[in-house]
C-alpha cells in the first residue's frame, strides 16, 4: 500500500506542472497589460503597468515568463484581485473557509445518505424503498437548487424561525468579531469548539442546516443512482451468491462483501462531488448569504478579474489533483487488486 | 426499528436546534433592541468622505460617523440647524456678508473625534481643502470647488492643474474660532451644500497615516487618487454618534458602535449593522423574522412585503432622484467583454459607437418609457424631459421628451454610421448593478425593443456588484448602462453639472463634451437671479434632448420598508431613502 501511495505521490508534481502549463498557456491569449495584473499585490502598483511588464519579462519568450510566474506562485503570490480589492491569496484565504465548511458537512451527509439509500434501494429492488429512493433522486435532481433552497428557507426560517441564513446570528457574529474569539481555521464550527464556545458552535450548526440540506438533497440523487446500479451489478455476481450459500447473514453479505466492491464508481463520483462542492456552490451561497468562494469567483469572472480567476483555477486544479489522489488510494483500499496491477 | 431511531434522533435535533422560535402569530418582542440591522443589495465603495460619491458609501459616512458644520432640520431641506458649527450663518446674524460672498461658521468647541483628539477650526479648514484638492475623477469635489473657486475640477480637460493651493487656501480661512468661506460668486445653495458635504476629519490623524499633511507643496501628489490609496478608504475618524468598528469587505458588512463620548447625548442604539444581502427573498425573510429592521426593496418587489405582520411601509415619498441610461461615447475596449468584437461587424461595437447621434436617438425612440414606469415602478414615477427634474428650479413640463416610437427609431438607426448600421447590425452588453430589479426591468425592455427592430441588433444584459459596477463605469468600461442620480443638495446645479458639464460625473465617465452645455452650466451656477437661472436650465434641458447623452427614463417616488418597532425615522429628500439618520433611530 505504501509503495502504491508513494508511486501516486511521485506523479503529483508532474500533474501539477501540467496543470500550471495549461493555465499559463491560456493566459497567453491575454495582452501583456492584462497579464501584468497577475504580478500586482498592492493597488499602488496599478499605476506602474509598463514597469511591471518589463520587470517580469512579459514581452519576452513564453518559457521565461512561465518560470517567473511559477516562482511567484510558489511564493504564494497570486496577484491582485480588483473585485475583492485585496491580494488573490488573501481573498481565497478569506472566502474559502465558508465554502469549505459548507462543502465538508454537505459531503458527509451526501455520502452517508447516498450510499445508504442507494444500497437499500438495490437490496429492496422494486419494493417501496426502491421507489422512494427513485422518487427522491428524480425530484432532487429535477428541482432547481434555488427553488429548493428558497422553499427550505421560507418554511424553516420564515415560518418556524429555526434555521436562519448567514453564518452566525447577530449576537454570535458580534462576539466573534469582538476580539475575544480566535479564528484558528475560519470554520465557525471548529473554531467555536477550539474556543470552547458551545453556544457559537450550535449557532453555526443552525446556520448550516439549510444550506447543507439543500446541497444534500440536490446532490445525493446522483450518488443514490450510481450506488444502486453498482450494487445491483455486484449483487448479481457469483461471489455474493457463494457468500449467501455459505450461510452468511444477509447483513454481513451486503455490508462486508457486496457494498465494498460496489464502491469504485461511488469513490470516483464522490471525489468529483467533493471538488465541485469546494469550488463554490454559487446559488446556495447566494440564497443563504454565505460569503463563500463561489460568489466571489462568479463576480470575479463577470468582471474579467484575471488574477482572481487564475488563482481560483489554480487552487481548484490543485484540489482536483488531490481528490484524484485520494480516490486512487481509496480504490486500492476497497479493491486490493488495483494495488497489484 | 432503525427508521424509528433515526426519526427520533431527527426530532431531538430539531427541538434542540430551534427552541422556542416557532410561535407564529404571537406578539413578538423587539429583537436585538439596541442593535439596528439594515440590509441592502449594494456595498460601499469607499469610506473616505472626500472620495465616496454613492448612496451605499454615504449611508456609512454621513451622518452616522462624519458630521457637517450645519445639518438639515429633520425632514426639511430648506431649514438648517447648527452641528459642528455653533450657529447657522444668515444675513440676519451677520455671518453671511451682504454681498453673499462670505460665510462665517463659528466652530463648536469641545467636540472630540473618535480617536479622542479635539476638533479645531484648522481641522475643519483642512477637511474642506482636502475635499476640494483630492478631487478624484467622478468624485464629489466639484460640490465645493464650484462655489468656492468657480471651477468644477482641479484639472482641465487635458488633465493639467488649473487651480493652485493658494486659490483653495484663500477660499477657506481660519479667523480665531471661525472658519470663513470666501465664495467665488454669490451662490444661494451654498448652505445646502454645507449641510451635507462639509464633512470633518482630523488633520493630524490623516497626515499621520500617510494622507496629505495640508502643506502647499504636496497637494498635487494626493490629487486624483486610486480607490484604495488613502488610509481613510477603510478607516474612519469622525465626530459623529457612531464609530466604525469593522468593515468586513468579504462578508460585506459594516458594524458601527455607539460613540459614548459624543458631543451631544449618546445615541439610543448601541450598534448599527449594515449588511449586503443581494438576494431579495433572504432580505425579506430576515425582515419577517425581525432579524433585520430595515431592508432595501425595489418597487417591483413591493407586493411581497405588503401585509407582512410587524412590518411598516412608508410610501409615496417625493424624491429628487433620476433614473437614467447612459451612453459611453468612448468605451475603453481593453479586455472589455461588453463590446464583443470591438468592431462594427455585427458581433460587437466599436469604442465610439455611441458617439453617433443617430444611434443615441435610435435608442431614445426605441425605449418604451410607459412600460418601464408601469412594470418597474408600478406606475409610481414620471418620465422626465431631461436632467432638471420636477421640484427643481427650471423644470419645464412643456419641453419635449422622447416617446416610444418604433418608426422613428428605425429611421434613426437606418441613418446611423453612414447608413451602414442597419445592414451590419451590432452586439453589446448593457450593464446594471446586482439586485436592482427596477434597472433589470429597464434593461430587459431596452433589449426587447431593440432586438424587435432588427434581427441583427443584439443586446445582452449583465449585472455587476455595486462597487465593481461603479469602478467599471468610472474606468470607461461601460457601454450603455443603467445608473441613477440622487440629489446632493436641492438645486438644479446638482443635476445639470453631473449630467451635462464635461467635468461632471457622467460626462467624465462617458467622455461627453458640449461647449454650450459647459458654458450654460457655469452660468447657471454663478447666476443669482432665479428667473435667469430658470431660463438657463430650460436651455440645458433642450441640449439634453438634442444631444441625448443619456436617456432620462424615470423620476420615481420612493417607499421604505422597516419593522414597525422602529422609532425616530423621518424622511428627508436629501438624506433618504439612501441613508438613515441612525442617531435619531431606536427600537420600541
Amino acid at each position: 500500500m505504501t509503495t502504491f501511495i508513494a508511486r501516486r505521490l511521485a506523479l503529483l508534481p508532474f500533474v501539477a506542472v501540467g496543470v500550471t502549463v495549461l493555465i499559463f498557456s491560456l493566459l497567453q491569449f491575454l495582452t501583456p497589460a492584462m497579464r501584468a495584473s497577475l504580478y500586482i499585490h498592492d493597488p499602488k502598483q496599478l499605476n506602474a503597468l509598463p514597469d511591471i511588464i518589463r520587470k517580469y519579462d512579459l514581452d519576452r519568450p513564453v518559457y521565461i515568463q512561465y518560470w517567473g510566474w511559477l516562482r511567484q506562485v510558489l511564493h504564494g503570490d497570486l496577484g491582485w484581485s480588483e473585485t475583492a480589492r485585496e491580494p488573490v491569496a488573501d481573498a481565497i484565504r478569506g472566502y474559502f473557509p465558508a465554502t469549505l465548511e459548507l462543502g465538508m458537512y454537505s459531503f458527509a451527509c451526501i455520502l452517508a445518505l447516498g450510499i445508504w439509500l442507494g444500497t437499500a434501494a438495490a437490496v429492496n429492488k422494486d419494493r417501496a424503498l426502491d421507489h422512494l429512493s427513485r422518487f427522491t433522486s428524480i425530484s432532487g435532481a429535477s428541482l432547481p437548487t434555488f427553488v429548493w433552497a428558497l422553499l427550505l428557507l421560507m418554511v424553516f426560517y420564515g415560518h418556524f424561525g429555526w434555521f436562519p441564513p448567514g453564518r452566525l446570528s447577530l449576537d454570535a457574529d458580534l462576539y466573534v468579531r469582538g476580539g475575544q474569539f480566535h479564528a484558528y481555521t475560519g470554520l465557525m464550527t471548529i473554531d467555536a469548539l477550539l474556543n470552547g464556545q458551545w453556544w457559537i458552535f450550535w449557532d453555526a450548526v443552525r446556520h448550516l442546516v439549510l444550506p447543507v440540506a439543500t446541497l444534500t438533497y440536490y446532490l445525493t440523487a446522483v450518488l443514490v443512482r450510481i450506488t444502486r446500479s453498482s450494487m445491483l451489478e455486484t449483487l448479481r455476481t457469483d461471489y455474493v451468491r457463494t457468500a449467501e450459500a455459505k450461510g452468511l447473514s444477509h447483513h454481513v453479505v451486503i455490508d462486508k462483501h457486496a457494498r465494498r466492491n460496489a464502491m469504485i464508481p461511488v469513490i470516483t463520483l464522490g471525489s468529483l462531488l467533493f471538488v465541485g462542492l469546494l469550488s463554490g456552490v454559487v446559488i446556495t451561497e447566494t440564497v443563504f448569504n454565505l460569503p463563500g468562494i463561489g460568489r466571489w469567483g462568479v463576480g470575479a469572472s463577470q468582471q474579467l478579474d484575471i488574477p482572481a480567476v487564475t488563482g481560483f483555477a489554480l487552487v481548484f486544479a490543485g484540489l482536483l489533483v488531490l481528490a484524484n489522489l485520494c480516490a486512487d488510494v481509496l480504490y486500492a483500499v476497497v479493491d486490493p487488486r488495483i494495488r497489484l496491477r | 426499528m432503525k427508521q424509528r431511531v433515526l426519526a427520533g434522533l431527527l426530532l431531538v435535533l430539531l427541538v434542540t436546534l430551534g427552541p422556542g422560535t416557532g410561535a407564529r402569530g404571537a406578539v413578538e418582542p423587539v429583537k436585538n433592541p439596541d442593535t439596528f440591522v439594515t440590509l441592502r443589495f449594494g456595498d460601499p465603495e469607499s469610506l473616505d468622505p472626500a472620495y465616496a460619491y454613492d448612496t451605499a458609501s454615504q449611508e456609512v459616512i454621513w451622518p452616522a460617523v462624519y458630521e457637517t458644520l450645519i445639518a438639515y432640520s429633520g425632514s426639511m431641506t430648506s431649514r438648517y440647524v447648527p452641528e459642528l458649527a455653533s450657529q447657522v450663518p444668515s444675513l440676519a446674524n451677520g455671518l453671511i456678508s451682504k454681498d453673499g460672498l462670505t460665510y462665517t461658521f463659528p466652530i463648536r468647541s469641545g467636540v472630540k473625534f473618535h480617536d479622542g483628539s479635539t476638533m479645531t477650526p484648522e481641522d475643519v479648514r483642512y477637511s474642506m481643502l482636502r475635499f476640494m484638492l483630492q478631487d478624484r475623477d467622478g468624485g464629489p469635489s466639484w460640490l465645493l470647488l464650484t462655489p468656492l473657486l468657480g471651477k468644477d475640477s482641479t484639472r482641465d480637460s487635458k488633465g493639467k492643474f488649473q487651480v493652485t493651493y493658494q486659490d483653495a487656501a484663500k477660499a477657506v480661512t481660519v479667523d480665531g474660532n471661525n472658519v470663513v468661506f470666501h465664495l467665488n460668486h454669490p451662490y444661494g445653495a451654498f448652505l445646502s451644500i454645507m449641510a451635507a458635504w462639509s464633512l470633518v476629519m482630523p488633520k493630524a490623524w490623516a497626515a499621520a497615516h500617510g494622507d496629505w499633511d495640508g502643506s502647499a507643496g504636496t497637494w498635487q501628489k494626493y490629487n486624483n487618487p486610486k480607490l484604495q490609496d488613502r488610509y481613510a478608504f477603510d478607516h474612519m475618524n469622525g465626530t459623529g454618534p457612531f464609530k466604525l468598528q469593522q468593515w468586513d469587505r468579504q462578508a460585506k458588512q459594516v458594524i458601527l458602535v455607539r460613540n459614548d463620548a459624543y458631543w451631544r447625548s449618546p445615541a439610543k442604539l448601541a450598534r448599527v449593522v449594515i449588511r449586503t444581502v443581494p438576494e431579495f427573498a433572504t432580505r425579506r425573510l430576515q425582515l419577517q423574522r425581525g432579524d433585520a429592521d430595515f431592508i432595501e426593496v425595489n418597487r417591483t418587489e413591493q407586493s411581497q412585503v405588503q401585509g407582512m405582520a410587524g412590518v411598516e411601509i412608508r410610501d409615496d415619498l417625493p424624491t429628487l432622484v433620476l433614473q437614467a441610461l447612459h451612453f459611453n461615447f468612448k468605451i475603453d475596449a481593453t479586455g472589455n467583454p461588453d463590446v464583443g468584437s470591438g468592431k462594427l461587424d455585427g458581433n460587437g461595437i466599436p469604442p465610439d459607437f455611441f458617439s453617433d447621434l443617430h444611434v443615441r436617438k435610435g435608442f431614445a425612440y426605441a425605449f418604451d418609457y410607459a412600460t418601464f414606469i408601469r412594470d418597474g415602478y408600478r406606475g409610481k414615477a414620471v418620465q422626465p424631459n431631461g436632467p432638471i427634474i420636477q421640484g427643481l428650479l427650471g423644470y419645464d413640463p412643456t419641453l419635449p421628451k422622447y416617446t416610444f416610437d418604433r418608426a422613428k427609431a428605425t429611421t434613426e438607426f437606418k441613418e446611423a454610421w453612414g447608413g451602414k448600421l442597419w445592414d451590419t447590425g451590432f452586439k453589446f452588453t448593457l450593464t446594471y448593478n446586482t439586485g436592482n430589479t427596477v434597472r433589470q426591468v429597464g434593461a430587459q425592455i431596452m433589449k426587447d425593443s431593440i432586438e424587435a427592430l432588427n434581427p441583427k441588433f443584439k443586446v445582452d444584459i449583465r449585472n455587476l456588484q455595486w462597487s465593481s459596477f461603479l469602478q467599471a463605469t468610472n474606468q470607461h468600461k461601460g457601454t450603455l448602462y443603467a445608473l441613477g442620480w440622487a440629489v446632493d443638495y436641492p438645486d438644479p446645479d446638482d443635476f445639470a453639472q453631473p449630467f451635462l458639464a464635461s467635468t461632471g460625473d457622467y460626462p467624465k465617465r462617458n467622455s461627453f463634451k458640449d461647449p454650450n452645455a459647459d458654458r450654460l452650466v457655469q452660468e447657471g451656477a454663478v447666476t443669482a437671479d432665479p428667473a435667469k437661472r430658470a431660463a438657463i436650465y430650460r436651455q440645458l434641458t433642450k441640449i439634453a434632448y438634442d444631444q441625448v447623452p443619456s436617456l432620462y427614463v424615470a423620476q420615481p417616488s420612493a417607499f421604505v420598508v422597516m419593522r414597525s418597532w422602529v422609532r425616530g425615522w423621518y424622511y428627508n429628500a436629501v438624506l433618504s431613502p439612501g441613508s438613515l439618520d441612525y442617531y435619531a433611530l431606536y427600537k420600541q
